[in-house]
Formats: C-alpha cells, structure tokens, sequence
C-alpha cells in the first residue's frame, strides 16, 4: 500500500497547521487556566465562527471571489441537526404544527449532524453547478440571492423553523473541548486544501483566469470543489451552534452575521489560512473590549455614555482602513510557518 | 379595469424607484468597477438629514427637498473623497468590501448618533393622497414618482449627450485612461459620477420618506439591495440596463405579489431573487451588457 | 521642446526600457523606430504619465515628473496613442469635443472642428455615427485630429500606420507631412522604418529598451539599412 505522498508545500502546510492549532489550544488554555465562567460562551462562539471563516478561506480566499451565502449554509445545518436531535417528546411542544411528521422523530446526535452535513453538502453541490459558471459581481450577487431566498424561508416556514422565534429544547451535546478539536481539524484541512493540486490551480485561477484556462485548467470544476467544501465548514459550524446553544433562531443567520465573519477574514488576509484564523481572533477580542465600551461603563469614577453602534463602527472602521491601507490584510499571502521560518532563516 | 390600472402603477412606480437607485449603481460602477455597497447609507442620510433640516430649519417642503437632494450628493462625493479614492484602481474584490465597510460604518453611525427607533420626518407625507380618476382611484405619490424618474432618467441622458462631463463619464466607461490623455481630470470625472448617483439617490429618497415618513438606519438597505438585483438583470455597469432592470424588477415583484397566494406572501421576496438568480444563469452578464472594449481601468 | 535623459520604464517589476536619451526640438519631427517589444510604447507612456519611470523629461524646460496624466495633457502632450482608442461608443464629434476638452475658447473649437470635418470628408459625413463604426483609417485621422483639438506643444503618434493599407499609410504620412509643415512638433513611433525616415528630422532606433543608433534622417537613407534591427534578427 502506498501513502499518499505529499509535496514539500503540503508538509509545510502540515507544520503551519499545527502552529495555527497550537494557538487555538493556548487560547483554550488561557481559558481553563486564567479565564472566568462567562468567558465560555465568547470563546464558544469565537471557534463557531473561527470554523466559518476558515471555510469562508477556503472558496473566497482561494477564488478570490466574495460570497455572502455562509450564514444560510450554516442555518440550513443548525435548523437540520436541531430538528432531527431534539427529542420527540420535547418537539410536540416547540414544532406543534410541523408537517411531515418532523415532530414524531428523533435520531442520535452522529446521525443527526450526518444528515446536516449531508443536506447542506448537497444544496452546496446543487447551488454551486450554477454559481460556478458566472463572473466576479454575479457569483456574489448569486450568493445574496441564496442568502435572501434561505432565509425568507426560515421566517416565512414558522410551522418548521419557528421564525424569529427561538426553536428550543435542543439537547446540549458539543462543548470547548469538542470544538476545539474541530477547529483544528478545519485548520489543517483547509490548509491541505489550499496546497493541494485543487487549491493550486484554484489560486492560479484567481491571479489569471485567462492564463489558467490556458494552461488547462477547467476553472469551474476547481471552483466547484472548493464551494463545496467550503459549504461542508459551514454546515460544521452551524452544527457546532445548534448543538451548544439549547435554542436557534432565524435572525442570527443573516446579514449581520456575514458582515462580521467576512471583515474577519478580511484583517487577517484572505489568502492565507493563518489570516482567517487571526483575524477570526483579533476581532472576536476587539468586538469584546468594544462592547464593553458599548454599555456605558464606569472608567476611573466616571460614567460613560451608552455607546450603541459603537462596535459596528469599530467594524466597518477596520474593514476599511485595512482595505485602504493593507488590502491583503494582516497576513496576505503569508501563512504563520512563513513568518516562523523566515525569522528562523534570517537569524 | 381599475386593479389593473392600480396594479400597473404600482409595478410602475416600484420600477421607477429601483432604476432611480440602479441608475446611480451603474454609472459609478461604470466608470469605477465599483460596487457601491454604500449607496443605501446615502439614502439614509438622505432621510436623517431631512429630519434635522426638517426640524431646525424649516418646514417647506420644497426647500427640504432641495435639502435632501443636495445631502445626498454631498455625501456620496464625500465617501468617494475619503474612502473610495484610496481604493481606485483595486480589484473587484476589495472596492467590494471597502463599500461595505463604508455602509457599516455609516450604519453605525446613525445608530449612534440618531438612535435605532425610527425618527420620525413627516413633511414628504402630503405627496401620498389618494386621487379618483374617474372610476379609478389611484396615489398621488406613485404617479409622482414615476413622472419624476422619467425626467430624471431624460435630463440624465441630455446630460451625458450635451456636456463635456457627460461625453467623459461615458467614454470614462470605456476607457478612463484615454480620458485622461485627453486633460480631463480623473477626479473631476470620478466625483462627476458620484454627485449625479448621489441626485439619483437623493430623488429616491425623497420619494421613500414620502411612504415612510421617518428615518431609520437600515432603511437604504433593501432598496439598494433590489436595486443591485436590477443592476444585474440589466447587465452591471450598462446605463439602459439599470433602467430596463429596475422595471423589469418592479413588474417582477407586483406579479408575484398577484400570482402568489395570499398565506405565501412573505415568500414574495425569495421568488424574486430566485428569478434574478435564473436570469444570472442563463445570462451571466446581464440581458444588456455593458458595451466593454478594454478591461483595464483607472 | 521635449528633452528625456536617462529614461527608466517599469510595467510593475519589468523594466522595458533601460535609460535612453532623447531630444524633440520645436518643430522638429523626430522619429522613433524599432521592432515589437522594443521598448517604444512603454517610452510614450513614460511620457504621458501613463507608466511609472525615473529619468528626466522636460517639456519647454519644465520637468514633469510627478505630475499627472491630465496635467501633462494641459502642459501640452497630446497622444495619438496605439490601436487609436477611439471613444467607440461616442460619435465622431463628440470624440473630437474630448479632445479639445480643456480649452476654454468654445467658438474657436467648434470652429475648428468644422475644420477637421472639410480637411478629412470622411469624417464630416459620419460626424454623429458612433466612432467604433468607422474603418482602421478613418479611427486613426480621428485619433490624430482628437489629439491636435488639445493644441499641444508636442504631438506624440505610436504607430499610426499599424494595420493600414498601403494606400491609407500614404495618406496617414502626408498628414504627417502637412502638420509638420504647419510647425507642429512631433515624435514618430513607427515600424516603417523608409516612411518615417522620409518625413523625420532625426531618428532614434530602439531595440530592448536601449537606443541602439541615432542620428539625422538624411544618415539612414531610405531606411534600408534598418531591416536587420527592425525586424530584429540580430536583436
Ligand atoms: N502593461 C504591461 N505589463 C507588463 N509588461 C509590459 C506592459 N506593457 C509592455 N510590457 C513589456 O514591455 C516591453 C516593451 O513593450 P512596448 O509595448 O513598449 O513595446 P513596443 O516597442 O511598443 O512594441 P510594439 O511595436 O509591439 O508596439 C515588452 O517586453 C512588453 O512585454
Ligand atoms: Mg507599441
């Protein structure tokens, strides 16, 4: 039998990711070690969109094109394995009208996440026959159309999705250590994919389309790939969310959501696996410190202002003085064994 | 006879609004590559100023439309001045993505300085009377708009026929390079694009706080939103595009509004997108492309 | 008028020219030969502001690094540039009015522009057609009359004879002829090498960025001499 062999770009890859997983475990750490209780719920969040901005890596970055469809990949997941894993017993009181007998079952939490990722994957394969062949503006116009179209569904189905009315009684199966783990395992195969053949040519695409073709590359299967795979993160994340939280709701998957996961992958650069996961990092504690702010706390005996909207001009701020004045982001082309190896080299 | 005079007026006065919005998308996307994500905020902005100007100033609602106008161009030639011109030249991508960062900040902005609820700006609300025609009786205000964008859209054309500016805008979207070649300066003519999406935007706002009656910080948002779906029916960047779009988009909407049954209404707004997205596909650019001979931009 | 020294071009980190040396005294035709990729477009665009560069170039003793594309216009660089660029999706006349875009006397323009329409017929009769419809030839008498509308110092023309027939590239070369006459001063980018020669004060020949010879037109004969290097067989 023989090993898949990978190139000399791969195993660096493979040293980059355990990088990248050694600061999420740090981060991790940092919190069984120093952190208080309320702080769970921040770093929970934190690596459920951490999980969605590597994925988001995975097709913008690579394709460099910009999509807004994640938020509705990611409901579609939380609204499937919430609904198969929440007890029967429990679902005649929160889905009394479901049809089709949505109420009357129940499956195992592996089961129930199976069918989320299986579900999404395949709307993934079916909107993505489309949304490969068009151009820069249409794909992402195509991606707000799925965007808008998933979710007045989830509003407009109140009988299956309960609207913006939260949809309870969902068991809590995932907590940090769990996610963790499938934070890390995103990291390392979104950077495999990235330095796979696929990813390659994906990139190549994306500096030089024309040339790409010319050099045989059939751009839509590549582009294909990688929005399918992409949407396979999103549906972990959204699984993830559905199977902490106890309760879903419609309204947190929509445009709010996408603004903030895309200005994360935007300030640490969206070419590089590591710049998801920093920007995903430094926003998260920023937006913390912000929000802070935000109450009107009480600094040195003074009270200040309540200050809402402050966080999202501190977020529209970031997205555009990096785009002003570092367009590839923090990272840009740069994963963290770059930075790691260089120092080592230089000294 | 008389639903179907409604219904049509409707359909009309819906177009009108998105190619009123589409219009000014296009004409910065034209010569720009940009996709103007801000150009909802410089509704809003419209709208508050019209709240403020409305309070302190004065209660003419003719001054107070000049008011908003002017507000809105302002605003847009401002944006391009601060935060577009940085990214000049950029790709699709980041011009895409600063815009967006821009109408979050302004977003904020209001929400900060204005607050969430909306804030009531009531002086448009006359132009909304019901009018009897005969045996038909329809709004005064849909009637209005459609006029008004009609104009708008034949001063806008003798515009770009008969001025200097005009001639540079358009053969901006061709060749921007060349323009400059020619003396013409590239700041002029980016700013040129912004003050007429602004005047674009600043009708259609007037006409929105005439139904609304008050200013909210995310109330740009859907209208840009249709309005980029117009645009891209229409082809992005194609001037006629924006327009056929835009009413083509209103006559989409008022028939599936009639086509769907009543209980599936909420659904109105994803059976368009659904149609915009066929249109993609089987139109990738559009069903009026933009005439494009040289891909290279300023 | 036009004086370049040490001329470096960049296109991002290619560097097609190399440090050259030029001279365009007023009223003077001088003309720049070489084979493709030599180098001769990139220095027009140096010149124009349209590439980036490092060197000097003065126009009337003016140094114009720095400056932008439209600001060397209005100190008068006016380009009939390669492949014409026309404004396809205006008409001939307006095409005409962006050329005389940053004069201010209106009259004397439409003056002149009425002109244009009796010296070249062909353009007359199509006067509000769009410009993309008119033939190779006809977009290049456009290009050349849009950029004399500006009333440069210096005209600067990059291959006005490319893709013409024979009979055309006459005709292009005896405006040439003409407007030289008038005192206009111009820099000829041409692969012609025996019709630039004959209407040229002095010739520049550039091969790989460098200025392989230079010297009076009258020391090149009818050009022949130039094939080698024009067609680059040694280059
Ligand atoms: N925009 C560009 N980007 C990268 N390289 C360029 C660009 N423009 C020109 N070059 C390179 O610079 C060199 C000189 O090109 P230039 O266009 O100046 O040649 P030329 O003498 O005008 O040739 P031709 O007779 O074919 O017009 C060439 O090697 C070309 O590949
Ligand atoms: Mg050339």
């Amino acid at each position: 039998m023989s090993r898949p062999r990978l190139n000399s770009a791969q195993r660096r890859g493979l040293l980059g990711s355990a990088l990248l997983g050694l600061v999420v475990i740090a981060v991790v750490g940092a919190y069984y070690l120093w952190g208080e209780a309320w702080q769970a719920r921040i770093l929970y969040a934190t690596f459920v969109n951490l999980l969605v901005v590597v994925g988001l890596q995975v097709f913008m970055g690579n394709a460099n094109i910009t999509s807004f469809a994640h938020a509705a990949f990611m409901g579609i997941a939380a609204y499937t394995a919430a609904i198969c894993v929440t007890p029967a017993a429990m679902k005649a009181v929160s889905l009394p009208d479901a049809p089709w007998g949505l109420n009357a079952f129940e499956l195992s939490p592996l089961a129930s996440a199976a069918l989320a990722v299986l579900i999404t994957g395949v709307l993934g394969l079916l909107t993505g026959l489309f949304m490969a062949r068009l151009n820069g503006v249409g794909m992402t116009i195509f991606s707000i159309a799925i965007l808008v179209i998933v979710h007045s569904i989830f509003l407009h189905r109140t009988d299956i999705f309960k609207g913006n009315q939260a949809l309870f009684g969902i068991p809590k199966i995932l907590d940090l250590p769990q996610l963790t783990l499938m934070v890390v395992a995103a990291i390392f195969l979104a950077r495999l994919f990235r330095e796979s053949r696929t990813g390659l040519m994906l990139r190549a695409a994306a500096d030089d389309e024309v040339g790409a073709r010319a050099m045989g590359v059939d751009v839509f299967r590549v582009r294909l790939v990688a929005w399918v795979a992409s949407t396979l993160f999103f549906a972990a994340a959204g699984i993830a969310y559905a199977f902490h939280l106890g309760t879903i709701s419609a309204r947190p998957f929509y445009f709010n959501f996408v603004f903030l996961t895309v200005a994360m992958l935007i300030l640490g650069g969206l070419r590089s696996v590591s710049g998801a996961v920093f920007g995903t990092l430094l926003i998260s504690i920023g937006l913390e410190a912000v929000r802070w702010l935000e109450t009107g706390p009480v600094l040195a005996g003074v009270k200040l202002p309540e200050l809402l909207g402050l966080s999202g001009l501190a977020l529209g701020g970031v997205i555009v003085a990096v785009m002003a004045f570092l367009p590839n982001g923090l990272m840009g082309n740069r994963e963290i064994d770059d930075l790691v190896l260089r120092r080592r080299n230089g000294g | 006879m008389d639903y179907l005079i409604q219904q049509s007026l409707n359909a009309l006065s819906f177009g009108a609004e998105y190619a009123l919005i589409a219009l000014g998308l296009a004409i910065v996307f034209s010569i720009m590559r940009l996709v103007n994500f801000a150009h909802g905020e410089v509704i809003a902005f419209g709208g508050y100023s019209l709240a403020v100007t409305g309070t302190l100033l004065t209660g003419n609602p003719w001054i107070l439309m000049a008011c908003v106008v002017l507000a809105c161009m302002a605003v847009a030639v401002v944006l391009e001045r601060v935060a577009f011109r940085t990214v000049r030249g950029a790709d699709l991508t980041t011009g895409l993505l600063t815009a967006f960062g821009v109408s979050i900040i302004l977003q904020n902005l209001f929400l900060l300085l204005g607050s969430p609820r909306p804030v009531a700006a009531t002086q448009f609300i006359f132009l909304d009377r019901t009018l009897t025609l005969g045996p038909v009786r329809v709004s005064s205000l849909q009637i209005y708009e459609t006029a008004v964008t009609v104009a708008a859209i034949v001063a806008l054309l003798l515009f770009l026929r008969r001025t200097t500016l005009g001639m540079a805008l358009r053969a901006a979207a061709l060749d921007f390079e060349m323009v400059r070649l020619c003396g013409l300066r590239a700041n002029r003519v980016v700013a040129g694009a912004f003050a007429i999406s602004g005047f674009l935007a600043g009708l259609a706002c007037i006409f929105i706080m005439a139904r609304r009656g008050s200013a909210q910080p995310h109330m740009g948002f859907d209208p840009v939103l249709s309005a980029f779906v117009a645009c891209v029916i229409g082809g992005f960047g194609s001037l006629p595009g924006a327009v056929l779009g835009g009413f083509l988009l209103g006559i989409a909407e008022v028939a599936v509004l009639i086509l769907l049954p009543q209980s599936a209404g909420g659904l109105a707004h994803a059976v368009v997108f659904a149609l915009v997205a066929l249109i993609l596909v089987w139109r990738p650019d559009g069903i009026l492309s933009p005439a494009r001979e040289k891909g290279d931009k300023l | 008028m036009l004086e370049i020294g040490r001329l470096r071009v960049f296109h991002g980190v290619i560097e097609a020219v190399h440090g050259i040396d030029l001279c365009v005294r007023e009223g003077e035709c001088v003309a720049l030969l070489g084979p493709n990729g030599a180098g001769k477009t990139s220095t027009l665009s140096a010149i124009t502001g349209a590439a980036r560069a490092t060197g000097t170039i003065r126009l009337a003793g003016r140094d114009l690094s720095g400056l932008a594309i439209e600001d060397r216009c209005r100190l008068g660089i006016a380009i009939a540039p390669e492949g014409r660029r026309v404004f396809a999706n205006l008409t001939v006349r307006e095409n005409l009015v962006m050329g005389g875009a940053i004069r201010r006397d209106r009259r004397a323009l439409a003056a002149e522009i009425d002109s244009w329409f009796q010296r070249f017929p062909v353009l007359g009769e199509r006067r509000d057609q769009p410009a993309g419809t008119l033939s190779g030839g006809e977009q290049q008498m456009l290009a050349i009359a849009r950029a004399l509308l500006a009333r440069p110092r210096i005209l600067l023309l990059d291959e006005p004879s490319l893709g013409l027939a024979p009979q055309i590239v006459g005709r292009i070369f005896r405006i040439i002829e003409e407007l030289k006459a008038q005192g206009t001063t111009i820099l000829l980018v041409e692969q012609n090498a025996a019709a630039a020669i004959a209407v040229s004060d002095s010739v520049h020949v550039l091969s790989n960025g460098v200025v392989t010879r230079q010297g009076p037109a009258a020391a090149f004969g009818d050009g022949s001499g130039l094939m080698d290097e024009l067609t680059g067989v040694h280059g």
